[in-house]
């Protein structure tokens, strides 16, 4: 290649815009549909008004989430635009209005109306310098000169209460999909298929594994211990020995394995593995109960990943049970060493979690807060028979204090700290690196030593060298100048019509299309 | 520690860690035993927490921010009888927070008066002065027969008159779950049994909220706050709305500026009647068109 083009592309490269792009557009996304896609989840705050005798019971109905761009409201009762060297010199957070839609319903099933519908103000929300809904986005280095702005600031932080804080993106596992290892039980050595199932913020840890006699157990959350896997996949629909083998594997010795464990198969049919599962998961109580309890577990808890909006239950099921299957022979083949346990370190088995995917996490434990704070106030207005309207039971600085507070002290919801950092000022390199900084959730104080070795497939998207010395040695990583990374998709329904069209077969939950397709992974 | 000079070599004094040292010969001056410097421990991981103390006392919650929770304990979960017992005891505690009917509604007001406050984005210690006076106005024994809530926003609306940083009656029933009404009672109230020490609103209280409604320009608002001064000094406010004369104000100052906007506008904004609007207006208009020397010698026009 010739300089001039090299010059071209290095130029593109280690543009101001690109330093931080990861930043802008996770927290854009996080903006623009991610705010709503919270709000749509939540949809609705139920009351307990309405449980007495002769009383209209009341619910809160959330619709549309606007945010605006940062302003401060002054002592005087005055608003204007805050420009985020403003913030940082008052000691104040840069923080933008949020409104949202939201109408009280009023009234029995069917005969609802509305007693109160009106866009209000329910918190603030900080805004990261140079996102979208910045004050400066689209300033030119002299208009940001004249607002006291550092034209080569690459931006990509919060201020809050004057501080700047970035938001260290985080390493995790890949949820969704299946891993195969080796681990030991009393001493004997077996294997396990591993799935961390996510779904709105919902993660639950499947577990399928090959006991020493050969036999498969399935765990997963709100079920103690493990349930055998014929039981599940027949209480899933899938009945047939036949079938069951089936989709499994086709693989004579994974077969043979196979036959062992329907020959001890403690139930034949659907019915008889629902009953059974309910004594699993409600045991002592009453028989209609622990029905009742079973298809809510299976529903609810057992691979929360597989459920699609518009998609029925019915249909999930029966893609839960091929799932398990698909566990199952990872665990057979990992028995016979058809394959090697995968590879926990491989960047493949990696995600990212940047900026806006933790600020999701942040507004979704936040809204809940302010639901159940809303829930409260209606209550106690319908108890002291005031009229109830949206402006007067919503407390805006409930969402505000949820959203500020972790960003200013960096303990995060879920337990972790040190999520956001103060911005190295140091020098101007030091900034660059900080905001390109990716952090292990692993433990710094024990050894790690394969998670903290350079791996091959960090080639061209992890760098190399900088890595700090000491306790977080290879911990705490930095991105490859040239590091693409790439982000979720809003339409899934698009992608998987685009991958129908490039012969993707047996896609699920793909519309126009017949539903006899299985579901792999 | 106020000496910056060495009493033995009339040296410079500098404060390293815990103790103040010359600079020249090395005397100790004196020694602070408290190291305020940065803690060296890390408390990133494990169990090991760096807290020492909790949040600071306020005024604004019922039990000073001093409560205690039972809670779930750390890393063994306990099971079967004993669990229950202190689910039953975390129950009874939680009640027992409460004691009394006077706390429930000081716990009521409170969260009224921090809603109201956050609704209005005033400054978090107009919430803590409100809730103050609420806990005073409880003492007095004014709440009989009133309503907690007029209670909770007339100490709201008292505040910011105090602190002058006045905010309309009807600026703090709009958001308040009291009505206007039980707002008025409850601050004539205060007023009346607490001596609150308020005088008159200022319009120029007002000019900097109703400019931005407004969307005045800086100057137009600053020619405003002058015209607004004069007409208190004059005497011409006295007696009227004050959300009035400031709208006026603003009016004439923004039709002098040439800066387009309607007497409609401005009684919007100020939510009061144009006609209001156009009397200060106008006095403001006399007031100019009479000579210069004549400022304080005229009575003004008894309207």
């Amino acid at each position: 290649m010739d300089r001039e083009n090299r010059r071209v592309i290095s130029k593109e490269y280690f543009g101001k815009d690109r330093l931080a792009e990861h930043h802008f557009r996770s927290f854009n996304s996080f903006l623009n549909r991610g705010m709503q896609q919270v709000v749509d989840e939540k949809e609705t705050i139920e009351t307990d008004i309405g449980d007495k005798e002769g009383e209209e019971p009341v619910f809160v109905e959330l619709s549309d989430v606007r945010v605006v761009t940062p302003r401060v409201r002054e002592a005087d009762g005055s608003e204007e635009l805050l420009y985020p060297q403003e913030a940082r010199l008052r000691n104040i957070t840069y923080s933008a209005p949020v409104f949202m839609e939201m109408s009280i319903v009023k009234g029995e099933e069917g005969e609802e109306r509305v007693v109160d519908k009106t866009e209000t103000k329910v918190g603030r929300m900080p805004i990261m310098v140079g996102s979208d809904k910045c004050n400066i986005a689209g300033f030119s280095d002299e208009e940001l000169i004249e607002i006291g702005e550092d034209p080569a600031d690459p931006g990509g932080y919060f201020i809050v209460n004057g501080s700047e804080r970035v938001l260290m993106t985080s390493e995790d596992l890949a949820p969704n999909k299946i891993l195969a290892e080796y681990d030991t039980k009393y001493g004997d050595e077996i294997q396990v298929a591993k799935t961390f199932s996510q779904r709105r913020g919902y993660r639950a840890l499947v577990l399928t594994e090959r006991t020493r006699d050969g036999l498969l157990e399935v765990s997963f959350p709100s079920v103690s211990g493990s349930i055998n896997f014929v039981t599940l996949v027949r209480a899933l629909g899938l009945e047939s020995d036949e079938e069951i083998v089936h989709r499994v594997s086709d693989d004579p010795e994974v077969v043979k394995y196979m036959l062992e464990n329907l020959e001890a198969a403690e139930v034949q049919t659907e019915e008889e593995a629902i009953e059974a599962l309910g004594k699993r998961v409600a045991s002592g109580q009453g028989k209609n109960y622990q029905l009742k309890r079973a298809n809510y577990v299976i529903d609810r808890y057992l691979l929360p990943h597989l459920h699609e909006e518009g998609v029925e239950e019915e249909e999930t099921r029966i893609n839960k049970a091929y799932y398990l299957c698909r566990m199952a022979e990872a665990c057979f083949e990992l028995a016979l060493g058809r394959r090697e346990s995968d590879d926990k370190d491989h960047y493949a088995n990696k995600r990212l979690k940047v900026s806006g995917d933790l600020m999701k996490d942040l507004f979704r434990t936040a809204l809940n807060k302010l639901a159940r704070d809303v829930k409260y106030q209606l209550e106690r207005a319908n108890m002291r028979n005031r009229q109830l309207s949206v402006n007067t039971v919503v407390r805006s600085d409930v969402l505000t204090e949820r959203l500020e507070h972790p960003i200013a002290t960096g303990n995060w919801v879920g337990g972790r700290s040190g999520v956001s950092q103060l911005v190295d000022r140091t020098d101007f390199m030091g900034v660059l690196s900080h905001l390109r900084r990716l952090r292990s959730p692993l433990s710094r104080s024990q050894p790690h030593f394969e998670a903290r070795d350079l791996h091959a497939t960090q080639w061209g998207r992890i760098c190399p060298s900088e890595t700090p010395e000491g306790p977080n040695c290879g911990l705490v990583k930095n991105f490859a100048q040239a590091m693409e990374l790439s982000q979720n998709i809003e339409d899934e329904q698009g992608l998987k019509r685009q991958l129908d069209s490039m012969g993707v077969e047996g896609i699920p939950g793909l519309q126009g299309q017949g539903h006899d397709q299985p579901a792999d992974d | 520690m106020g000496t910056t000079v060495c009493p033995e070599c009339d040296g410079d004094v500098r404060p390293s860690d815990d103790e103040y040292v010359c600079t020249d010969c090395g005397l100790v001056v004196a020694a602070d035993r408290v190291d305020r410097g940065p803690e060296w421990r890390s408390f990133d991981d494990g169990p090991a927490d760096g807290k020492r103390t909790g949040a600071p006392l306020t005024r604004s919650r019922h039990d000073r921010g001093l409560s205690t929770t039972i809670g779930h304990g750390s890393d063994t979960r306990l099971t079967g009888r004993k669990r229950r017992r202190v689910a039953r005891m975390r129950r009874e505690h939680a009640r027992a927070r409460i004691a009394t009917k006077r706390d429930r509604n000081q716990v009521y007001a409170f969260t009224e008066v921090r809603r109201v406050v956050g609704a209005l984005s005033l400054p978090e210690s107009i919430q803590e002065q409100a809730c103050t006076l609420f806990e005073s106005a409880q003492n007095e024994d004014l709440l009989k027969g009133r309503s907690l809530e007029g209670f909770a926003a007339a100490a709201v609306y008292a505040t910011c008159r105090v602190r002058s940083l006045s905010r309309t009656v009807e600026e703090i029933a709009a958001v308040a779950r009291a009505d206007e009404r039980e707002l008025r009672v409850a601050y004539d109230a205060l007023n009346r049994d607490l001596g609150l020490p308020t005088g008159p609103v200022d319009p120029r209280e007002y000019l900097p909220r109703y400019a931005n409604a407004l969307d005045l320009p800086q100057h137009v608002e600053g020619r405003a706050t002058d015209l607004a001064a004069t007409a208190v000094e004059s005497g011409l406010a006295t007696g009227k709305n004050p959300s009035g004369v400031a709208a006026g104000c603003l009016y004439l100052a923004a039709t002098d500026a040439g800066v387009d906007c309607t007497q409609a506008d401005a009684a919007d904004a100020a939510d009061v009647s144009p006609v209001t609007v156009r009397h200060t207006y106008q006095a403001l208009e006399e007031r100019r068109d009479a000579p210069d020397d004549a400022v304080g010698t005229v009575a003004v026009a008894d309207d």
